[in-house]
Parts: structure tokens; sequence; C-alpha cells
């Protein structure tokens, strides 16, 4: 699980050089949006590669043909892998995920892309990290965004502005909890 | 700029991988064959999955003619081949697969590049 107290407990250890730093704030506590970011290194602190060993970013005689290969595996060809048993549950799709299935077929009747290349980019260009980690449509939505970026249809930068822009009113509306 | 509509109205009454036939030549194998995985370099996209690498099985269905994915994958769609059905023995593909169930098979979709004649 994820372990945000203990993250919590270590800012407060440090606490003397962060009152250098800045003055508290009056509830004493990080502001919703550190809140947010903290949680993320927490999580993102226990996303690492399945090989566990000591030494990242190696030098180049430090990894074998072997390892090399392992690196370069496609995500989504896992057949061979150890896992868990998945629950089976039975589920209709929900409204964004019948949007993004629409949208993603639109881009292909409009040559944006081949089946072929979504399958590619969300299946295997996301990582493994992602692949394992993300819905099934999830991964479908990223793609699409991806595309419309990479072949220049829209700009991050408009992408990123829209997404803010969305956020700000979603949490308008949100019901003050 | 990407030419507007093209997988379109290449399918469009066809349907894909259909649009693609007579593309590839004569198929270099028929059903009953019995064939070899290539174990080609990995990198970038395959669809072939690692476990059949190197692994012996028989063409089960001569399926269709498509563009490779390793070159659809990247919208290059100008050169087709073909595709098989090649269907193995599970205790070909796995070391531990137990005796009681020695005739179970697999069936997996390959193109005609990923094979040769075992």
């Amino acid at each position: 699980m994820i372990r945000i107290d203990a993250y919590n407990s270590t800012l407060d250890s440090t606490k003397t050089e962060l009152e250098i730093m800045a003055p508290p704030t009056k509830q004493n506590e990080p502001s919703p949006v550190r809140q947010a970011v903290l949680q993320h290194l927490n999580i993102v602190g226990h996303l690492q590669p399945a090989l566990h060993v000591a030494q990242h970013a190696p030098y180049p005689d430090g990894v074998d043909n072997a390892h090399v290969r392992a690196y370069l595996r496609s995500p989504h060809d896992v057949g061979g892998e150890p896992d868990v048993p998945i629950r089976w549950e039975e589920k209709q799709e929900e409204v964004w995920e019948l949007n993004t299935y629409v949208t993603c077929e639109v881009l292909g009747w409009r040559g944006i892309w081949t089946s072929e290349e979504r399958r590619r980019r969300q299946n295997v260009d996301v990582g493994q990290t992602q692949y394992l980690g993300l819905p099934y449509y999830g991964r479908w939505l990223m793609t699409a965004a991806r595309i419309m970026v990479d072949k220049r249809y829209i700009t991050l930068t408009e992408l990123i502005n829209k997404l803010d822009e969305v956020k700000k009113r979603y949490d308008q509306k949100k019901p003050s909890r | 700029m990407i030419k507007r509509n093209h997988h379109v109205e290449k399918a469009t009454g066809k349907g894909d991988p259909w649009c693609f036939k007579g593309e590839a030549g004569p198929a270099k194998f028929k059903v009953g064959d019995r064939v070899r995985i290539k174990d080609l370099p990995d990198i970038f996209y395959t669809r072939t999955q690692t476990y059949v690498r190197g692994a012996e099985g028989v063409v089960a269905v001569v399926t269709h003619e498509s563009p490779a994915p390793e070159d659809e994958s990247w919208d290059n769609t100008d050169k087709s081949e073909w595709f098989y059905i090649v269907r193995f023995r599970q205790k070909d593909l796995w070391p531990d697969y137990p005796d009681l169930y020695a005739n179970d098979s697999l069936q997996t979709e390959l193109s005609e590049r990923w094979l040769e004649k075992a």
C-alpha cells in the first residue's frame, strides 16, 4: 500500500530546515498541491523495474546481451511470465471508455494511424510500468492524445493548457467535502 | 502531413486485411507444413511471442495477406506478406508442461518472415 504517513513523518524530522526556507502555513501542513506532489513521489518510489539490481544506469560493460534483450522486450509479450490470477468482473464499458474507443477508430478512418500503430503505441511504447499499471482504456486514451502531439495536429502546450482548463472547471463543480 | 482517409479509401467495401489480397505473391507454406519460428532480433515492435521462437509447429491455416506488424505499426503498408496460424504442442513450448496433458496445443498467428521449414 501507499505509505504517505511514512513520508510525512520524514518531513516532520526536517521541520527546522523547512522553516528556514519558508514560513509554515497556518495549518502547518502541505497545500493540496504539495500533498499530491508528495504522494506522487512516494508512489513512484515503489514503481521500479522488476529486475532488482543494486545499480541503475550501468556502464556499457555492465550489461550482458541476455539482459539487453530482456530490457528491449515488448511489454505486451507477457507469455510465460509468472503472475497471479486476475479476478473476472462482469462489467460493461463506461461512457469514457466507449468515447475513447470511438475517438481512436475515427483517428484510424481519417488516416492518422493504422490499428497496428495504435497497438504498438498503447501496448509497447508506453513501457512496462504503464502497460501493467494503467487501465486498458486508459492506455487507449493516452495514446490517442500522444499521436495528436507526435504527428503535430496539436502542440503539447495546447494539450497541457486544455487539461489545466478542464481540471479547474471540474474542481469548481466538485461538491465540497 | 498525412494523406487523409487513405486507409478507409483502400478498405471500403473489402475490409482490412482483405484489402491487401493479391499483394503478397504465392504463399511459401501450406497447411500441414512443419515450420520452425525464427529468432529475429527484438527491437521496438513485434507480435511474435518470444516463447515460440525456435519452437517447431505445424501450419494450421493460411490466413490472409497483410503488411507485417513490424511495418504496419509505422504506417508502412506498401509491402504485404502471407500470414499463417501455426499450431504448437504445449509441451514443445513449456518444458514443465505436465505429461498428463501431452495433447494440449496452442495456436498463434505469424507472418511469413518468422517461419522457416523445419
